[in-house]
């Protein structure tokens, strides 16, 4: 399965729109899309918000790809993960990155 | 091939408290409902049938130390730690059986949780032995002898009776031990680690402990996808959460469990053993990342053959 990614202005806020799924075939076109979109993020001041909802699941290789684009935004840019669908949500929590990210309901829930 | 665990715990040797014990008994007990038992051995059967590992046995506590059974005429050991203790006494057992006194030891690197079972090793004082320590360090003698000066041990290296030999291998050149074929891989970890492969008959298991898999290096990864490639058996360090080796244990020099789930499916490997584990973990501990690790394999699998995962404890065996 291919990976798409949009990435929208919403009202101050970034948001990254993958979909598809990431795993080892697919993680450096996701890891390029995030490292994009933070630094695009940082450009404009805004928060990085990653729309989950279209994903189907990611492996360990996407999750390690959020450490990466976490340590490019920084502390001045923060990054939240919005609408995990319930098989993101096991990942999350089995690879406790469920500690290490803010994840909210939907998109909006962060606005 | 045979693979035995002797020693399945990260770091440092652990031992079961009285409370750890009592908390066992306690749960069997509740779980028989008053049941009356003939004997021990229909009790026995009631407990494998209705109780779950962690309270029923025990995933165990000595260090690294792994048997590959299956070479012509020599014992394969992986690793040194305190497991070998209990490997060193079965193979007397072994050897009045007519094993011939051969051990090729197969050493990941030196910390001392991976060798220091070797000073309990009954077989290095027998003078008819023959010890090979294999390994892709070229101070692994001077490891092992130095952990026997009188600073650390009554016993110098010098006392011990067995023939030694120590090779030194480069990783990606095979070699062959009593008709198996071992090879070599160079893994991330402090001064060092090396993963090893034995194949015979077709049939592969690797051994891949001590290994971190870092997150700003990713591409290094196709290098263990294809040395684990179509494994039979994959024994993997999965000390940690994926989320503490990014972050608190950054640079411990460990993996996590779903890393080694994202090798072995990408290595089409057959079957996963979780290893080293995190001598904090209780046997519950355990046994609930074990079943993390099983659905984790399960939500990623997508349309790949089945990875079946199993979780490595003192005693286990597994046919290769």
């Amino acid at each position: 399965m291919d990976l798409g990614w949009q990435v929208r202005d919403a009202g101050g806020r970034l948001v990254g729109e993958p979909t598809g799924r990431v795993d080892e075939t697919t993680w450096e076109a996701f890891s390029a899309h995030l490292i994009a979109a933070v630094r695009q993020a940082i450009a404009a001041g805004a928060p990085l918000i990653i729309d989950l909802s279209g994903l189907d699941y990611m492996s360990s290789r996407g999750l390690r790809a959020l450490t990466i684009a976490r340590r490019e935004a920084g502390e001045a840019t923060p990054i939240t993960l919005a609408a995990p669908n319930d098989r993101m949500r096991e990942i999350f929590a089995i690879s406790r990155y469920d500690k290490l990210f803010k994840i909210v309901d939907d998109v909006d829930s962060d606005a | 091939m045979l693979v035995r665990f002797w020693g399945t715990r990260g770091s440092l040797p652990v031992a079961q408290r009285a409370g750890a014990i009592q908390a066992k008994i306690a749960h069997a007990l509740v779980a028989a409902g008053g049941r009356q038992f003939a004997d021990e051995a229909e009790a026995d059967a009631f407990a494998r049938a209705n109780l779950d590992f962690a309270t029923y046995g025990s995933y165990g506590g000595a260090s690294s130390c792994v048997e590959i059974e299956g070479a012509d005429g020599a014992f394969l050991v992986c690793d040194m730690g305190s497991g070998v203790r209990e490997f060193g006494i079965d193979s007397f057992r072994r050897i009045a059986g007519g094993h011939p006194p051969v051990y090729h030891f197969f050493l990941s690197h030196l910390h001392w949780d991976h060798i220091m079972g070797f000073p309990f090793f009954g077989p290095a004082f027998n003078p008819n032995a023959t010890i090979v320590v294999h390994s892709g360090h070229t101070d692994a003698e001077t490891a092992l002898r130095r952990q026997q000066e009188e600073i650390s041990f009554p016993v110098p290296f010098d006392w011990l009776r067995a023939k030694f030999e120590f090779i030194v291998h480069p990783p990606g050149e095979a070699f062959e031990v009593g008709g198996v074929t071992v090879t070599l891989v160079a893994q991330h970890h402090s001064h060092d680690s090396y993963g090893f492969r034995f194949e015979k008959s077709g049939r592969a298991a690797i051994y891949s402990t001590d290994s971190e898999h870092k997150v700003d290096n990713m591409d290094a990864e196709a290098a263990f996808e294809a040395f684990f490639a179509n494994a039979d058996l994959v024994i993997c360090d999965t000390m940690y959460s994926l989320g503490d080796t990014v972050s608190l244990k950054q640079d411990w020099g460990h993996s996590s469990n779903v890393v080694a789930v994202d090798l072995c499916h990408a290595a089409r490997a057959k079957r996963l053993a979780l290893f080293h584990h995190e001598p904090t973990y209780t046997d519950a501990d355990i046994q609930r990342m074990h079943a993390e690790t099983v659905r984790y394999e399960e939500l990623v699998r997508a349309d790949r053959p089945a990875l079946e995962v199993i979780c490595a404890y003192d005693g286990l065996e597994v046919a290769v």
